[in-house]
C-alpha cells in the first residue's frame, strides 16, 4: 500500500521513539482546511481545490529532537457543512487545528464555535491550534491579527496565521503542535487509543476477496 | 437541498450507511438525510447515559453510574464475526481505519439450567462438560470431518454428498445425539430455529466453518466488538460516503417522498425538494410500503458485575437454544463493558433478546435474565420486524428490513448486498475503492 505519508521530513534525523497522534481539522467550509493538509503532507497547492473529496485520512511525520511525531490527520470530508460531523470524528483526537479565513469575519466566529464544540466533545487534554488561513490575501483582511491572538491566549490555543498557497507557517503550526503534545509512554500508541485493535487483511481474507460478496 | 441527486438515502442506520458508502464509491451523487440529529437510527449507540434513561422515560441516573458521557449504549445487540461479511466490507472499503475492535472473551451455550463454554476445536470438545465420553468422540470426528471437507473436492467428503443430503443425514452419519445437534446448530452454526435440519447440509457446514475460521483469527471467541459501541459502524461508513462526495444532513425532517407515475422523483422537506432517481431507506421512512412480519424483544440491563459462571469475562455471548427452554427461537444474551468504552468504570451492559412468540414477551426472556445476577436498571423494548412489500424495482424505492434478532451482522450484510444489486443491477465492485485517496495506515 502507498506509504507516501510516512516519508521522513528533512528537519531531523535521530531515530528516537515514535509517537502517533490523531489530529482533526475543523472550520467553516472553504476556509482552506484541505489545502493546509495537502500543503503539509504533499507540498502541493491547488488554487481551485474542489470541495473535499478524498483527502480524508493522511499521515505525516514531524521530527523533533529525540522523537518522531506521526500525525494521523482527519479531514471533515465536508460533513461539517450541514452540522453533520459524527462524534467519531472527535473521538480520541489528541490535537485539532481550527481554521478560519482572515478575509471573512463569519468564519472567525464559527471557529470560536468549533473551539467550544471541541471543549465539549473532545478529550480535555486535546491540544488546539487556531489557524488564520489565506494570510497571502492581506489586502482583503477583515480579522485583525491581534484580535485572534487575544482570543487564542484567553482560551489557551496555539495561534498562527497561515497560507496554504505560499506555505507560510504551514509546517510551523504542525511543528508547534508536535512540540506541545505530551510524548510519554501512553501517547506512543495513539492509533489504539482505546486499547482496541485495528483489523487488517489476513492472507485468508485476501484469498476470499473474490467471492466474499456474492 | 434543492438539487438533483442519483440517490437519496433516508436514515443513518448501519444498512443505510453501508449502502450510501457503496453508492458514493460507485460514482453516484448521494444525498444522505436523517430526521434525527444523531447518526445510527435504530442501530445507534445512545450517549450520554441521561439520554438513554430519557428515551425510556426513566428518572435520571444517580451518581453511582459515573459520568454520563462515558456511556455508549447500543439499542440493538450484535457482534461481528471475525471472518464474516461485515469485517470484509470494513477492510475492503478501508472503513476499518476509523475503528478499533476487541475480541469478545467468551462464547457460552445453555444446557439444562447452566452454561458451558462452546467447544470448537477437538481439544475443547474432549474437555467439554456438554457431552458424555462417547458422544465427545463422535462430536470430535464430526468436527474433523467439517474442517477437512472442501466443497470443490469430493475426495474430502468421505462418501457424504453435502449438496444432496440434508443436515439430519449428516448428524446421523456421526450418530450425534439431540443435545449435540442442539449446540452445533444453534451455538456454532448460529441458526435461530431448527428449520436448517431439513435443508442441505452444506449450508450448515459453511456456517460452522465461518465460526471456526472466525475463531482462528483472534482466538478466545469468533466475535469482535468495536470500541465505543456499534454506533461507530454507521458513522464509519457515512464517512466513507462523505469522502467520495456524499452530502450529509442530520436533523432534517422528511415530509414527503415525491412520486410521479409510480416512480420516485424526489424527497421533500418543508418547502425544499431534492430530486433523485432512487431512494434507499429504512422501514420507518415508508410506513405504507412495509409490512410487519414479527417482533423482536430486547432488554438492556445495566449491571455492576460480570455474568456469573463466565470466569469474570468482560464480554460474553450466551446462546440459549430454543429447545432447552421449550421455545421455537433461541434467546441471546450479550455482555459488553467499560473495557469497550461503552460504560463507566466498573459497569457492564447485558442485553437479552429474542424473537417474540407469545402475547407476553417479557416472560419469554426470563431464562436469559435469570443468568445475569442482580440487575441495577432494565430497559425493555419491543420492535416490529418490518419487511418491504415489494422489491422496489417499479417505484425505485429500496427499503431495508428491520434488524432481526440474530447475534451477528451476517443477515445485515446480505440484505445490504441484495439491495445494492437490485438497485444497480450489479454486484458491488471493491476495486472502485481507491485506496490512494487516503494514505494507508502504517
Amino acid at each position: 500500500m502507498a506509504n507516501r505519508g510516512t516519508a521522513q521530513r528533512p528537519n531531523g534525523s535521530t531515530q528516537g521513539k515514535i509517537c502517533q497522534f490523531k489530529l482533526v481539522l475543523l472550520g467553516e467550509s472553504a476556509v482552506g482546511k484541505s489545502s493546509l493538509v495537502l500543503r503539509f503532507v504533499k507540498g502541493q497547492f491547488h488554487e481551485y481545490q474542489e470541495s473535499t473529496i478524498g483527502a480524508a485520512f493522511l499521515t505525516q511525520t514531524v521530527c523533533l529532537d529525540d522523537t518522531t511525531v506521526k500525525f494521523e490527520i482527519w479531514d471533515t470530508a465536508g460533513q461539517e457543512r450541514y452540522h453533520s460531523l459524527a462524534p467519531m470524528y472527535y473521538r480520541g483526537a489528541q490535537a485539532a487545528i481550527v481554521v478560519y479565513d482572515i478575509t471573512n469575519q463569519d468564519t472567525f466566529s464559527r471557529a470560536q464555535t468549533w473551539v467550544k464544540e471541541l471543549q465539549r466533545q473532545a478529550s480535555p487534554s486535546i491540544v488546539i491550534a487556531l489557524a488564520g488561513n489565506k494570510a497571502d490575501l492581506a489586502n482583503k483582511r477583515v480579522v485583525e491579527y491581534d484580535e485572534a491572538q487575544t482570543y487564542a491566549d484567553e482560551n489557551g490555543l496555539l495561534f498562527m496565521e497561515t497560507s496554504a498557497k505560499t506555505a507560510m507557517n504551514v509546517n510551523d503550526i504542525f511543528l508547534a503542535i508536535a512540540k506541545k503534545l505530551p510524548k510519554n509512554e501512553q501517547s506512543g500508541s495513539a492509533s489504539t487509543s482505546g486499547q482496541g485493535r485495528r483489523l487488517v487483511e489476513s492472507d485468508g481474507q485476501k484469498a476470499a476477496t473474490g467471492n466474499c460478496c456474492k | 437541498m434543492n438539487e438533483e441527486y442519483d440517490a437519496i438515502v433516508l436514515g443513518t442506520g448501519l444498512k443505510e450507511c453501508i449502502l450510501s458508502g457503496m453508492l458514493s464509491v460507485s460514482g453516484k451523487r448521494v444525498l444522505h438525510i436523517d430526521r434525527n440529529k444523531y447518526y445510527g437510527g435504530e442501530s445507534a449507540s445512545i450517549t450520554p447515559l441521561e439520554d438513554l434513561f430519557g428515551k425510556f422515560k426513566a428518572p435520571s441516573p444517580d451518581e453511582s453510574y459515573g459520568r454520563g458521557r462515558d456511556w455508549n449504549v447500543d439499542l440493538i445487540p450484535k457482534f461481528l464475526m471475525a471472518n464474516g461479511l461485515l469485517v470484509k466490507l470494513l477492510i475492503h472499503t478501508g472503513v476499518t481505519r476509523y475503528l478499533e475492535f476487541k475480541s469478545v472473551e467468551g462464547s457460552y451455550v445453555y444446557k439444562s439450567g447452566k452454561i458451558s463454554k462452546v467447544p470448537i476445536d477437538q481439544q475443547e470438545a474432549l474437555s467439554s462438560d456438554l457431552m458424555g465420553l462417547f458422544e465427545k468422540r463422535r462430536f470430535r470426528s464430526f468436527l474433523m470431518w467439517v474442517q477437512n471437507m472442501q466443497e470443490d473436492d469430493p475426495k474430502t467428503w468421505d462418501g457424504f454428498d453435502p449438496f444432496n443430503n440434508n443436515m439430519s443425514a449428516l448428524y446421523n452419519k456421526f450418530s450425534l445425539d439431540k443435545n449435540t445437534q442442539d449446540f452445533t446448530g444453534h451455538a456454532l452454526a448460529l441458526y435461530r430455529d431448527d428449520d436448517y435440519i431439513s435443508q442441505i447440509a452444506i449450508l450448515t457446514i459453511r456456517r460452522i466453518k465461518l465460526y471456526s475460521d472466525s475463531l482462528a483469527r483472534y482466538g478466545k471467541s469468533p466475535y469482535l466488538y468495536p470500541m465505543y459501541g456499534l454506533g461507530e459502524l454507521p458513522q464509519g461508513f457515512a464517512r466513507l460516503s462523505a469522502i467520495y462526495g456524499g452530502t450529509y444532513m442530520l436533523d432534517k425532517p422528511i415530509d414527503e417522498i415525491v412520486i410521479k407515475d409510480g416512480k420516485v422523483v424526489g424527497v421533500r422537506s418543508g418547502d425544499e425538494t431534492a430530486q433523485c432517481k432512487q431512494v434507499f431507506c429504512d422501514p420507518t421512512y415508508v410506513p405504507d410500503r412495509v409490512k410487519k412480519v414479527g417482533q423482536v424483544i430486547r432488554c438492556i440491563c445495566l449491571m455492576d458485575h460480570p455474568i456469573p459462571s463466565t470466569s469474570d469475562a468482560l464480554s460474553t455471548q450466551i446462546i440459549i437454544p430454543q429447545k432447552q427452554v421449550g421455545r421455537n427461537s433461541d434467546i441471546y444474551v450479550s455482555l459488553v463493558s467499560h473495557t469497550h468504552q461503552v460504560a463507566a468504570k466498573g459497569w457492564f451492559i447485558a442485553m437479552v433478546s429474542t424473537t417474540v412468540e407469545t402475547k407476553n414477551p417479557e416472560v419469554e426472556i426470563k431464562p436469559g435474565l435469570d443468568l445475569l445476577g442482580p440487575i441495577k436498571q432494565k430497559f425493555i423494548s419491543i420492535s416490529d420486524y418490518m419487511v418491504p412489500v415489494d422489491d422496489g424495482l417499479n417505484s425505485q424505492i429500496f427499503i431495508s428490513t428491520s434488524y432481526d434478532a440474530t447475534t451477528h451482522f451476517e443477515t445485515t450484510c446480505l440484505d445490504v448486498l441484495d439491495i445494492f444489486k437490485r438497485a444497480t443491477g450489479e454486484e458491488f465492485d471493491f476495486n472502485k475503492v481507491k485506496h490512494e485517496l487516503g494514505d494507508e495506515d502504517q
